[in-house]
């Protein structure tokens, strides 16, 4: 276990020093390219499909790092699709592995608002799928069938959705009578029902660690703003009314980061399926997205007037809070999830 | 390092010894009970502890009890929330304050007199805090002028956990005004049935009174009650106030999370199981209160791997008592106008009692005493993320 943490801190470290040198929301265009040539899409691939083995641990390291950055890629997207395939028991599956971690970009819905059907075709609309323009494919859930479909093909209509958030962007997929036989079918069934829940938990750990490195990052944003701009002959850090709300802030963080860390180390990869991992997911990325909405009001408040100027980027955090929030089923779900869990186990 | 395997086997003990000991319903024979039954039971729970050796892990190897490691005693604190027992309140200064403030700066001597009576349930209580410094200690007022082979107290005290039955007091008091307000205090062992000591409950507004206030008129307090040197007062308190730091944090998180069947069952018992709303906001409080236990579980894992920051234990302290004063809100919301009747209090429940009202406002004991939330803030906001500190000169 220890060998894995050093391999893992050391891992972080070239994570955040690549971030740093990219900058604030790095464009998708130049920062893509990295991630993929990196092999950061391998993290959570076992090692006998070439991957570095390192889990929802791993992954989950590079999330809050690409979150501390803002970065501008489908990166859970593709996670998500990768594991799916991992999963699965395809015969051509080390193939597309390898082909949707080193060339062709995979991606995959990151919320529950598909109204998608499926028979023998595929009809209907999937939501928020990023950067499905440039992604060659996309993962589908339906009920209990799990599938790879193609993006650029007849029957299939792309619909680039403008967002608040700019640091991602959101396609609506739209299917009529995309014939289901030439596709890649994942899974089906009892295998499907388990790789859909263990998708959620995956995305939903991936949230949670993306808002904890983002406030993480903000909060540094904010305190060097208020260490450097002076009003009334003075630094703004010098005033214990700011000062106490950073102190909040910063607690909130670490909150939601130990939970997010505490959560992780109670499951194995192999249990992310199972319903107290996925209550567990639930309640992280509640948690962290919750914290990472307050923290990013409190800081473009903190910032004062410049808060409000596009060229600073205290509002992409603001933004991208937002959208968190709303991504998996949307925090208002996961509180009654988490209340009617309780009360049915108390009953 | 404890392995894995040890720490079960200690965990099954204290549970299994727990599950035999723990007093049934102490709850109920607490509530609207006069003092005496209170301290009665205090002292048999301190009784079946003590000799269980449950009382002591923190204490060193060859004291009853003692030599347990920091994650051998994380292992009991947990299970004595799991088992919802009684927290010592009434021996928590003796156990802790005291007795670290003498095997770390005590003489021999002083060890010898004092630390087995701490074991035969003798009560301490802590004299520090004063009307004018409470958040700003430093400022203590309290006199004591050496006289020959003794100090002469005079002054006040207040806020004194559990003085009126404490047999001892830890006392800070001034020897000399001369220097900055950290300087010149002392540190002493007094007798609380020396003659001159006035001690005056302090009536609270849940009803109980497990404060009081002490005076001092011409106190006598022996020479060799002195602990540490003169006027280096300020730094043996600094030393041991923190002795139980972050293991109080992980009970009292963990019991906040073993008590939520009771806001469930409050909203059963009320007919509101199908309000959606507050059904939200108990989703809500539960994901809240295991990221508290999550970061104090971390804060005191990082204490045992010496991984320890500056403030660490500041934010766990501000996170226990954000989220049980959000805890104890929404009982009291379900509660409704039916947590308004009944002002019965608990002696020595401290929270969940499941009087949502109750456990209202005695979340504001975690939010303002042993440093207030204000106080947590600036010691994160300067010592955590390296704010300026406050100006020390002022004028109106």
């Amino acid at each position: 276990m220890s060998e894995l943490n050093e391999y893992l801190n050391e891992l972080k470290a070239s994570a955040r020093q690549v971030m740093d040198g990219e900058g604030t929301a790095a464009e998708e265009a130049t920062l893509w390219p990295l991630t993929v040539e990196l092999g950061w899409l391998l993290t959570a691939v076992p090692e006998e499909l070439d991957g570095l083995g390192l889990g929802v641990h791993g992954v989950s390291m590079l999330h809050t790092e690409l979150g501390r950055g803002l970065a501008q890629v489908p990166f859970l997207a593709a996670t998500l699709a990768v594991d799916a395939l991992v999963q699965s028991d395809i015969d051509t599956k080390a193939e597309l592995i390898s082909r949707f971690t080193t060339g062709d970009a995979v991606t995959a819905p990151l919320a529950d608002v598909s109204t998608v059907t499926l028979t023998d075709t595929l009809n209907g609309k999937l939501s928020v799928v990023p950067s499905a323009d440039t992604a060659s494919d996309v993962l589908v859930c339906v009920d209990d069938c799990v599938v790879l479909v193609k993006l650029h093909q007849a029957g299939v209509e792309l619909s680039a959705r403008g967002t608040w958030d700019t640091t991602r962007r959101l396609f609506d997929v739209t299917f009529s009578n995309v014939v289901l036989a030439n596709q890649v079918v994942l899974a089906r069934g009892d295998a499907a029902v388990a790789m859909i829940a263990r998708l959620q938990s995956l995305r939903d750990f991936a949230l949670a660690a993306d808002c904890v490195g983002a406030a993480a990052g903000l909060l540094d944003i904010t305190i060097e703003h208020l260490n450097t701009r002076e009003q009334f002959g003075r630094p703004l850090a010098l005033f214990q009314a700011l000062k106490h709300r950073c102190a909040d802030m910063k607690t909130l963080i670490d909150a939601a980061e130990a939970l997010l860390a505490d959560s992780l180390s109670r499951i194995t990869d192999e249990q992310l399926a199972e319903i107290d991992s996925q209550l567990l997911a639930k309640k992280a990325k509640l948690v962290a997205c919750s914290m990472f909405a307050d923290v990013s009001e409190e800081a473009l408040q903190l910032h004062g007037g410049i808060g409000m100027a596009s060229e600073h980027p205290c509002h992409l955090f603001l933004k991208r809070s937002m959208l968190n929030e709303h991504l998996g089923s949307g925090n208002g779900n996961y509180e009654l999830d988490i209340a009617d869990h309780f009360l049915a186990q108390l009953a | 390092m404890m392995s894995e395997s040890d720490t079960q086997t200690l965990r099954q003990e204290v549970r299994t010894w727990l599950q035999d000991n723990v007093p049934s319903g102490w709850r109920d024979a607490m509530t609207g009970v006069d003092q005496e039954s209170f301290v009665q039971l205090q002292r048999e729970w301190f009784g079946k502890l003590s000799k269980a050796g449950y009382a002591t892990p923190h204490w060193p190897e060859g004291w009853p009890g003692g030599g347990r490691s920091l994650a051998e005693q994380k292992v009991i604190y947990e299970e004595v929330a799991r088992a919802d027992a009684p927290r010592l309140i009434m021996y928590f200064v003796a156990l802790y304050h005291a007795a670290c403030t003498l095997m770390e700066c005590g003489t021999e001597a002083q060890k010898e007199k004092y630390l087995p009576g701490i074991l035969n349930g003798e009560i301490w209580c802590q004299g520090f805090s004063e009307p004018n410094a409470g958040s700003d200690l430093a400022s203590l007022k309290t006199r004591a002028e050496r006289r020959g082979d003794k100090y002469i107290i005079n002054g006040q005290k207040t806020w004194s956990t559990m003085a009126q039955y404490a047999d001892r007091c830890l006392l800070l008091a001034r020897t000399d005004s001369s220097g900055p307000p950290q300087a010149g205090q002392t540190y002493l062992l007094l007798d609380m049935k020396s003659p001159g000591v006035t001690v005056v409950p302090i009536n609270q507004i849940t009803g109980d009174d497990e404060f009081a206030e002490i005076f001092f008129d011409n106190v006598e307090v022996p020479v060799e009650d002195l602990v540490g040197e003169e006027g280096q007062g300020w730094a043996v308190a600094q030393a041991t106030l923190a002795s139980e730091r972050g293991l109080t944090l992980v009970e009292l998180s963990q019991r906040m999370r073993y008590a939520l069947p009771m806001l469930a069952e409050t909203l059963k018992e009320r007919g509101l199981l199908e309000d959606t709303a507050l059904r939200r906001d108990l989703g809500k409080v539960i994901a809240r209160v295991d990221a508290c236990c999550a970061l104090a579980d971390q804060y005191l894992l990082k204490r045992i791997s010496g991984e320890e920051k500056v403030g660490d234990a500041s934010m766990v302290k501000l996170c226990y008592a954000q989220t049980l004063r959000e805890y104890t809100k929404l009982g009291r919301r379900i509660s409704g106008l039916q947590g308004q009747f009944d002002p019965d209090f608990m002696r020595g429940a401290t929270q969940e009692t499941g009087n949502w009202t109750l456990d209202f406002m005695n979340s504001y004991n975690w939010s303002i005493a042993g440093g207030s939330n204000e106080i947590q803030r600036n010691i994160i906001s300067e010592r955590v993320l390296g704010m300026p500190r406050e100006p020390k000169t002022w004028k109106l």
